[in-house]
């Protein structure tokens, strides 16, 4: 019973990560509850998570809700899901540092590609800011994940 | 995403086909469903709630020391504050009196000249749940919606009845705002004590900016104040946004501050009459 429990809790540790992420979401720190993108690209590209890309849509969307961003990042999420698919010269899987670098890359071409119209100081300020937070807390989330998860 | 055997392969496959062929089906309805983009904020209305609840369930502990640490720095300027409202209430009672005769005559007025001005019919006071500043988007959840009457395109004034943004969706208990100072806001304003209308622009900066103006001999000089105009029919006239700043910047309300808000039911249609 009690492996169990924790076996279902391990299992829905990357559900509750975005859940919680998205939840807490703070003017500065998580605008819009972005930083959810962190576990959902680490589960959906990094390292697949049964029944997680549903799971990764709906809350792209939500986040695309709280940003007034019309579908914007479930698009990028599906663009990007896509292209993976057809894809064989990289290996997502196997990079160092939970392939940080792919996720810069997801990250960036994201966020410039979003704040691309309404560019100024202060968006570009934000933008930034933006980018070097996620990066800076995606080892940490992702290390946790698969922490929980036992991965060796 | 390497893959081994012929099976995983062809199931890779077949799944980013899809979700290859779902991006084109969402750049259609995007471009079709403007601008109510009624399925996709159905979908958010159903979701959103169930997504707060969960997230609520899990996060209580986060929130619960947030609340505190939030409460305890509120309750340090209690004191302070009390003493200060109670300083604004008698000198506000003071000016009641006048105020009274002030409306009665100026109602009086109205009706000789035979101004017709739309008077809000109905407010709903609301409290902030939500507020996201994110990146060029500023916009605010509010805890009214459809079944207490917010309809999208209505205005939300503060308590100290200044604009605070407009509805720019309602679902049956909550809806969200579109904050003045979001990237998207352009209203039309009117520069008190002078017949001069201009646009104000939300630029995601806490001061959004001010131009176009009918006169083009007009310069924007810092203290001017602005208020709303209905000069392109969308705002009633009237409601104070903010006070001009150097370089036509615009100090206008910081959603931030909100916690209670005000949503404005205006008779656009004559459907109160």
């Amino acid at each position: 019973m009690k492996r169990t429990v924790i076996k279902f809790f391990r299992n829905i540790f990357p559900f509750l990560t975005v859940i919680f992420l998205w939840r807490l979401s703070i003017s500065f720190l998580n605008p819009g509850g972005i930083l959810a993108l962190i576990p959902i690209f680490y589960c959906t590209f990094i390292r697949p998570v049964p029944w997680f890309i549903p799971f990764g849509l709906l809350f792209c969307f939500l986040i695309d809700y709280n940003l007034g961003a019309l579908c914007y990042w479930t698009s990028i999420y599906l663009l990007c899901y896509a292209l993976n698919g057809f894809q064989s010269f990289i290996d997502f899987t196997h990079r160092d540092f939970n392939s940080i670098d792919m996720f810069m890359l997801y990250i960036g071409i994201g966020l410039v590609i979003f704040e691309f119209t309404h560019l100024n100081w202060t968006t570009f300020a934000r933008m930034i800011w933006i980018f070097i937070w996620m990066t800076v807390l995606y080892l940490p989330i992702t290390r946790l994940i698969s922490g929980v998860q036992h991965d060796r | 995403m390497i893959q081994n055997s012929t099976s995983s392969k062809i199931i890779t496959l077949i799944k980013s086909a899809i979700a290859a062929a779902v991006l084109p089906v969402v750049f259609i309805y995007i471009m079709i469903a403007k601008p109510d983009y009624i399925i996709m904020n159905g979908l958010a209305h159903i979701v959103l709630p169930v997504a707060n609840v969960v997230g609520d369930i899990i996060t209580w502990p986060v929130r619960v020391i947030g609340d505190a640490i939030g409460n305890i720095q509120e309750l340090s300027t209690l004191r302070s504050e009390n003493a200060e409202l109670r300083v604004r209430l008698d000198e506000a009672l003071s000016y009641k009196h006048k105020c009274d005769v002030a409306i009665s005559e100026n109602d009086t007025l109205m009706r000789q000249i035979g101004i017709a001005r739309q008077i809000p019919q109905r407010t709903v006071i609301a409290d902030v749940i939500h507020e996201n500043r994110a990146l060029h988007h500023n916009t605010f959840m509010i805890n009214r919606g459809l079944n207490d009457g917010v309809k999208p395109g209505m205005v939300v004034v503060s308590t100290s009845n200044q604009f605070a943004g407009t509805v720019i969706d309602a679902a049956s208990n909550f809806a969200r705002v579109r904050a003045v100072t979001d990237s998207d806001t352009t209203i039309a304003v009117h520069v008190a004590g002078y017949e001069v209308y201009g646009f104000l622009s939300g630029n995601a900066s806490s001061t959004p900016t001010i131009g176009l103006f009918s006169d083009p001999q007009f310069k924007s000089a810092p203290g001017l104040t602005l208020v709303t105009s209905n000069i392109s029919g969308v705002l009633p006239n009237g409601i104070f946004v903010g006070k001009t700043n150097k370089n036509s910047t615009v100090d206008v309300l910081q959603p931030g501050t909100l916690s209670r808000v005000i949503v404005l039911q205006f008779d656009k249609t004559s459907e109160y009459k």
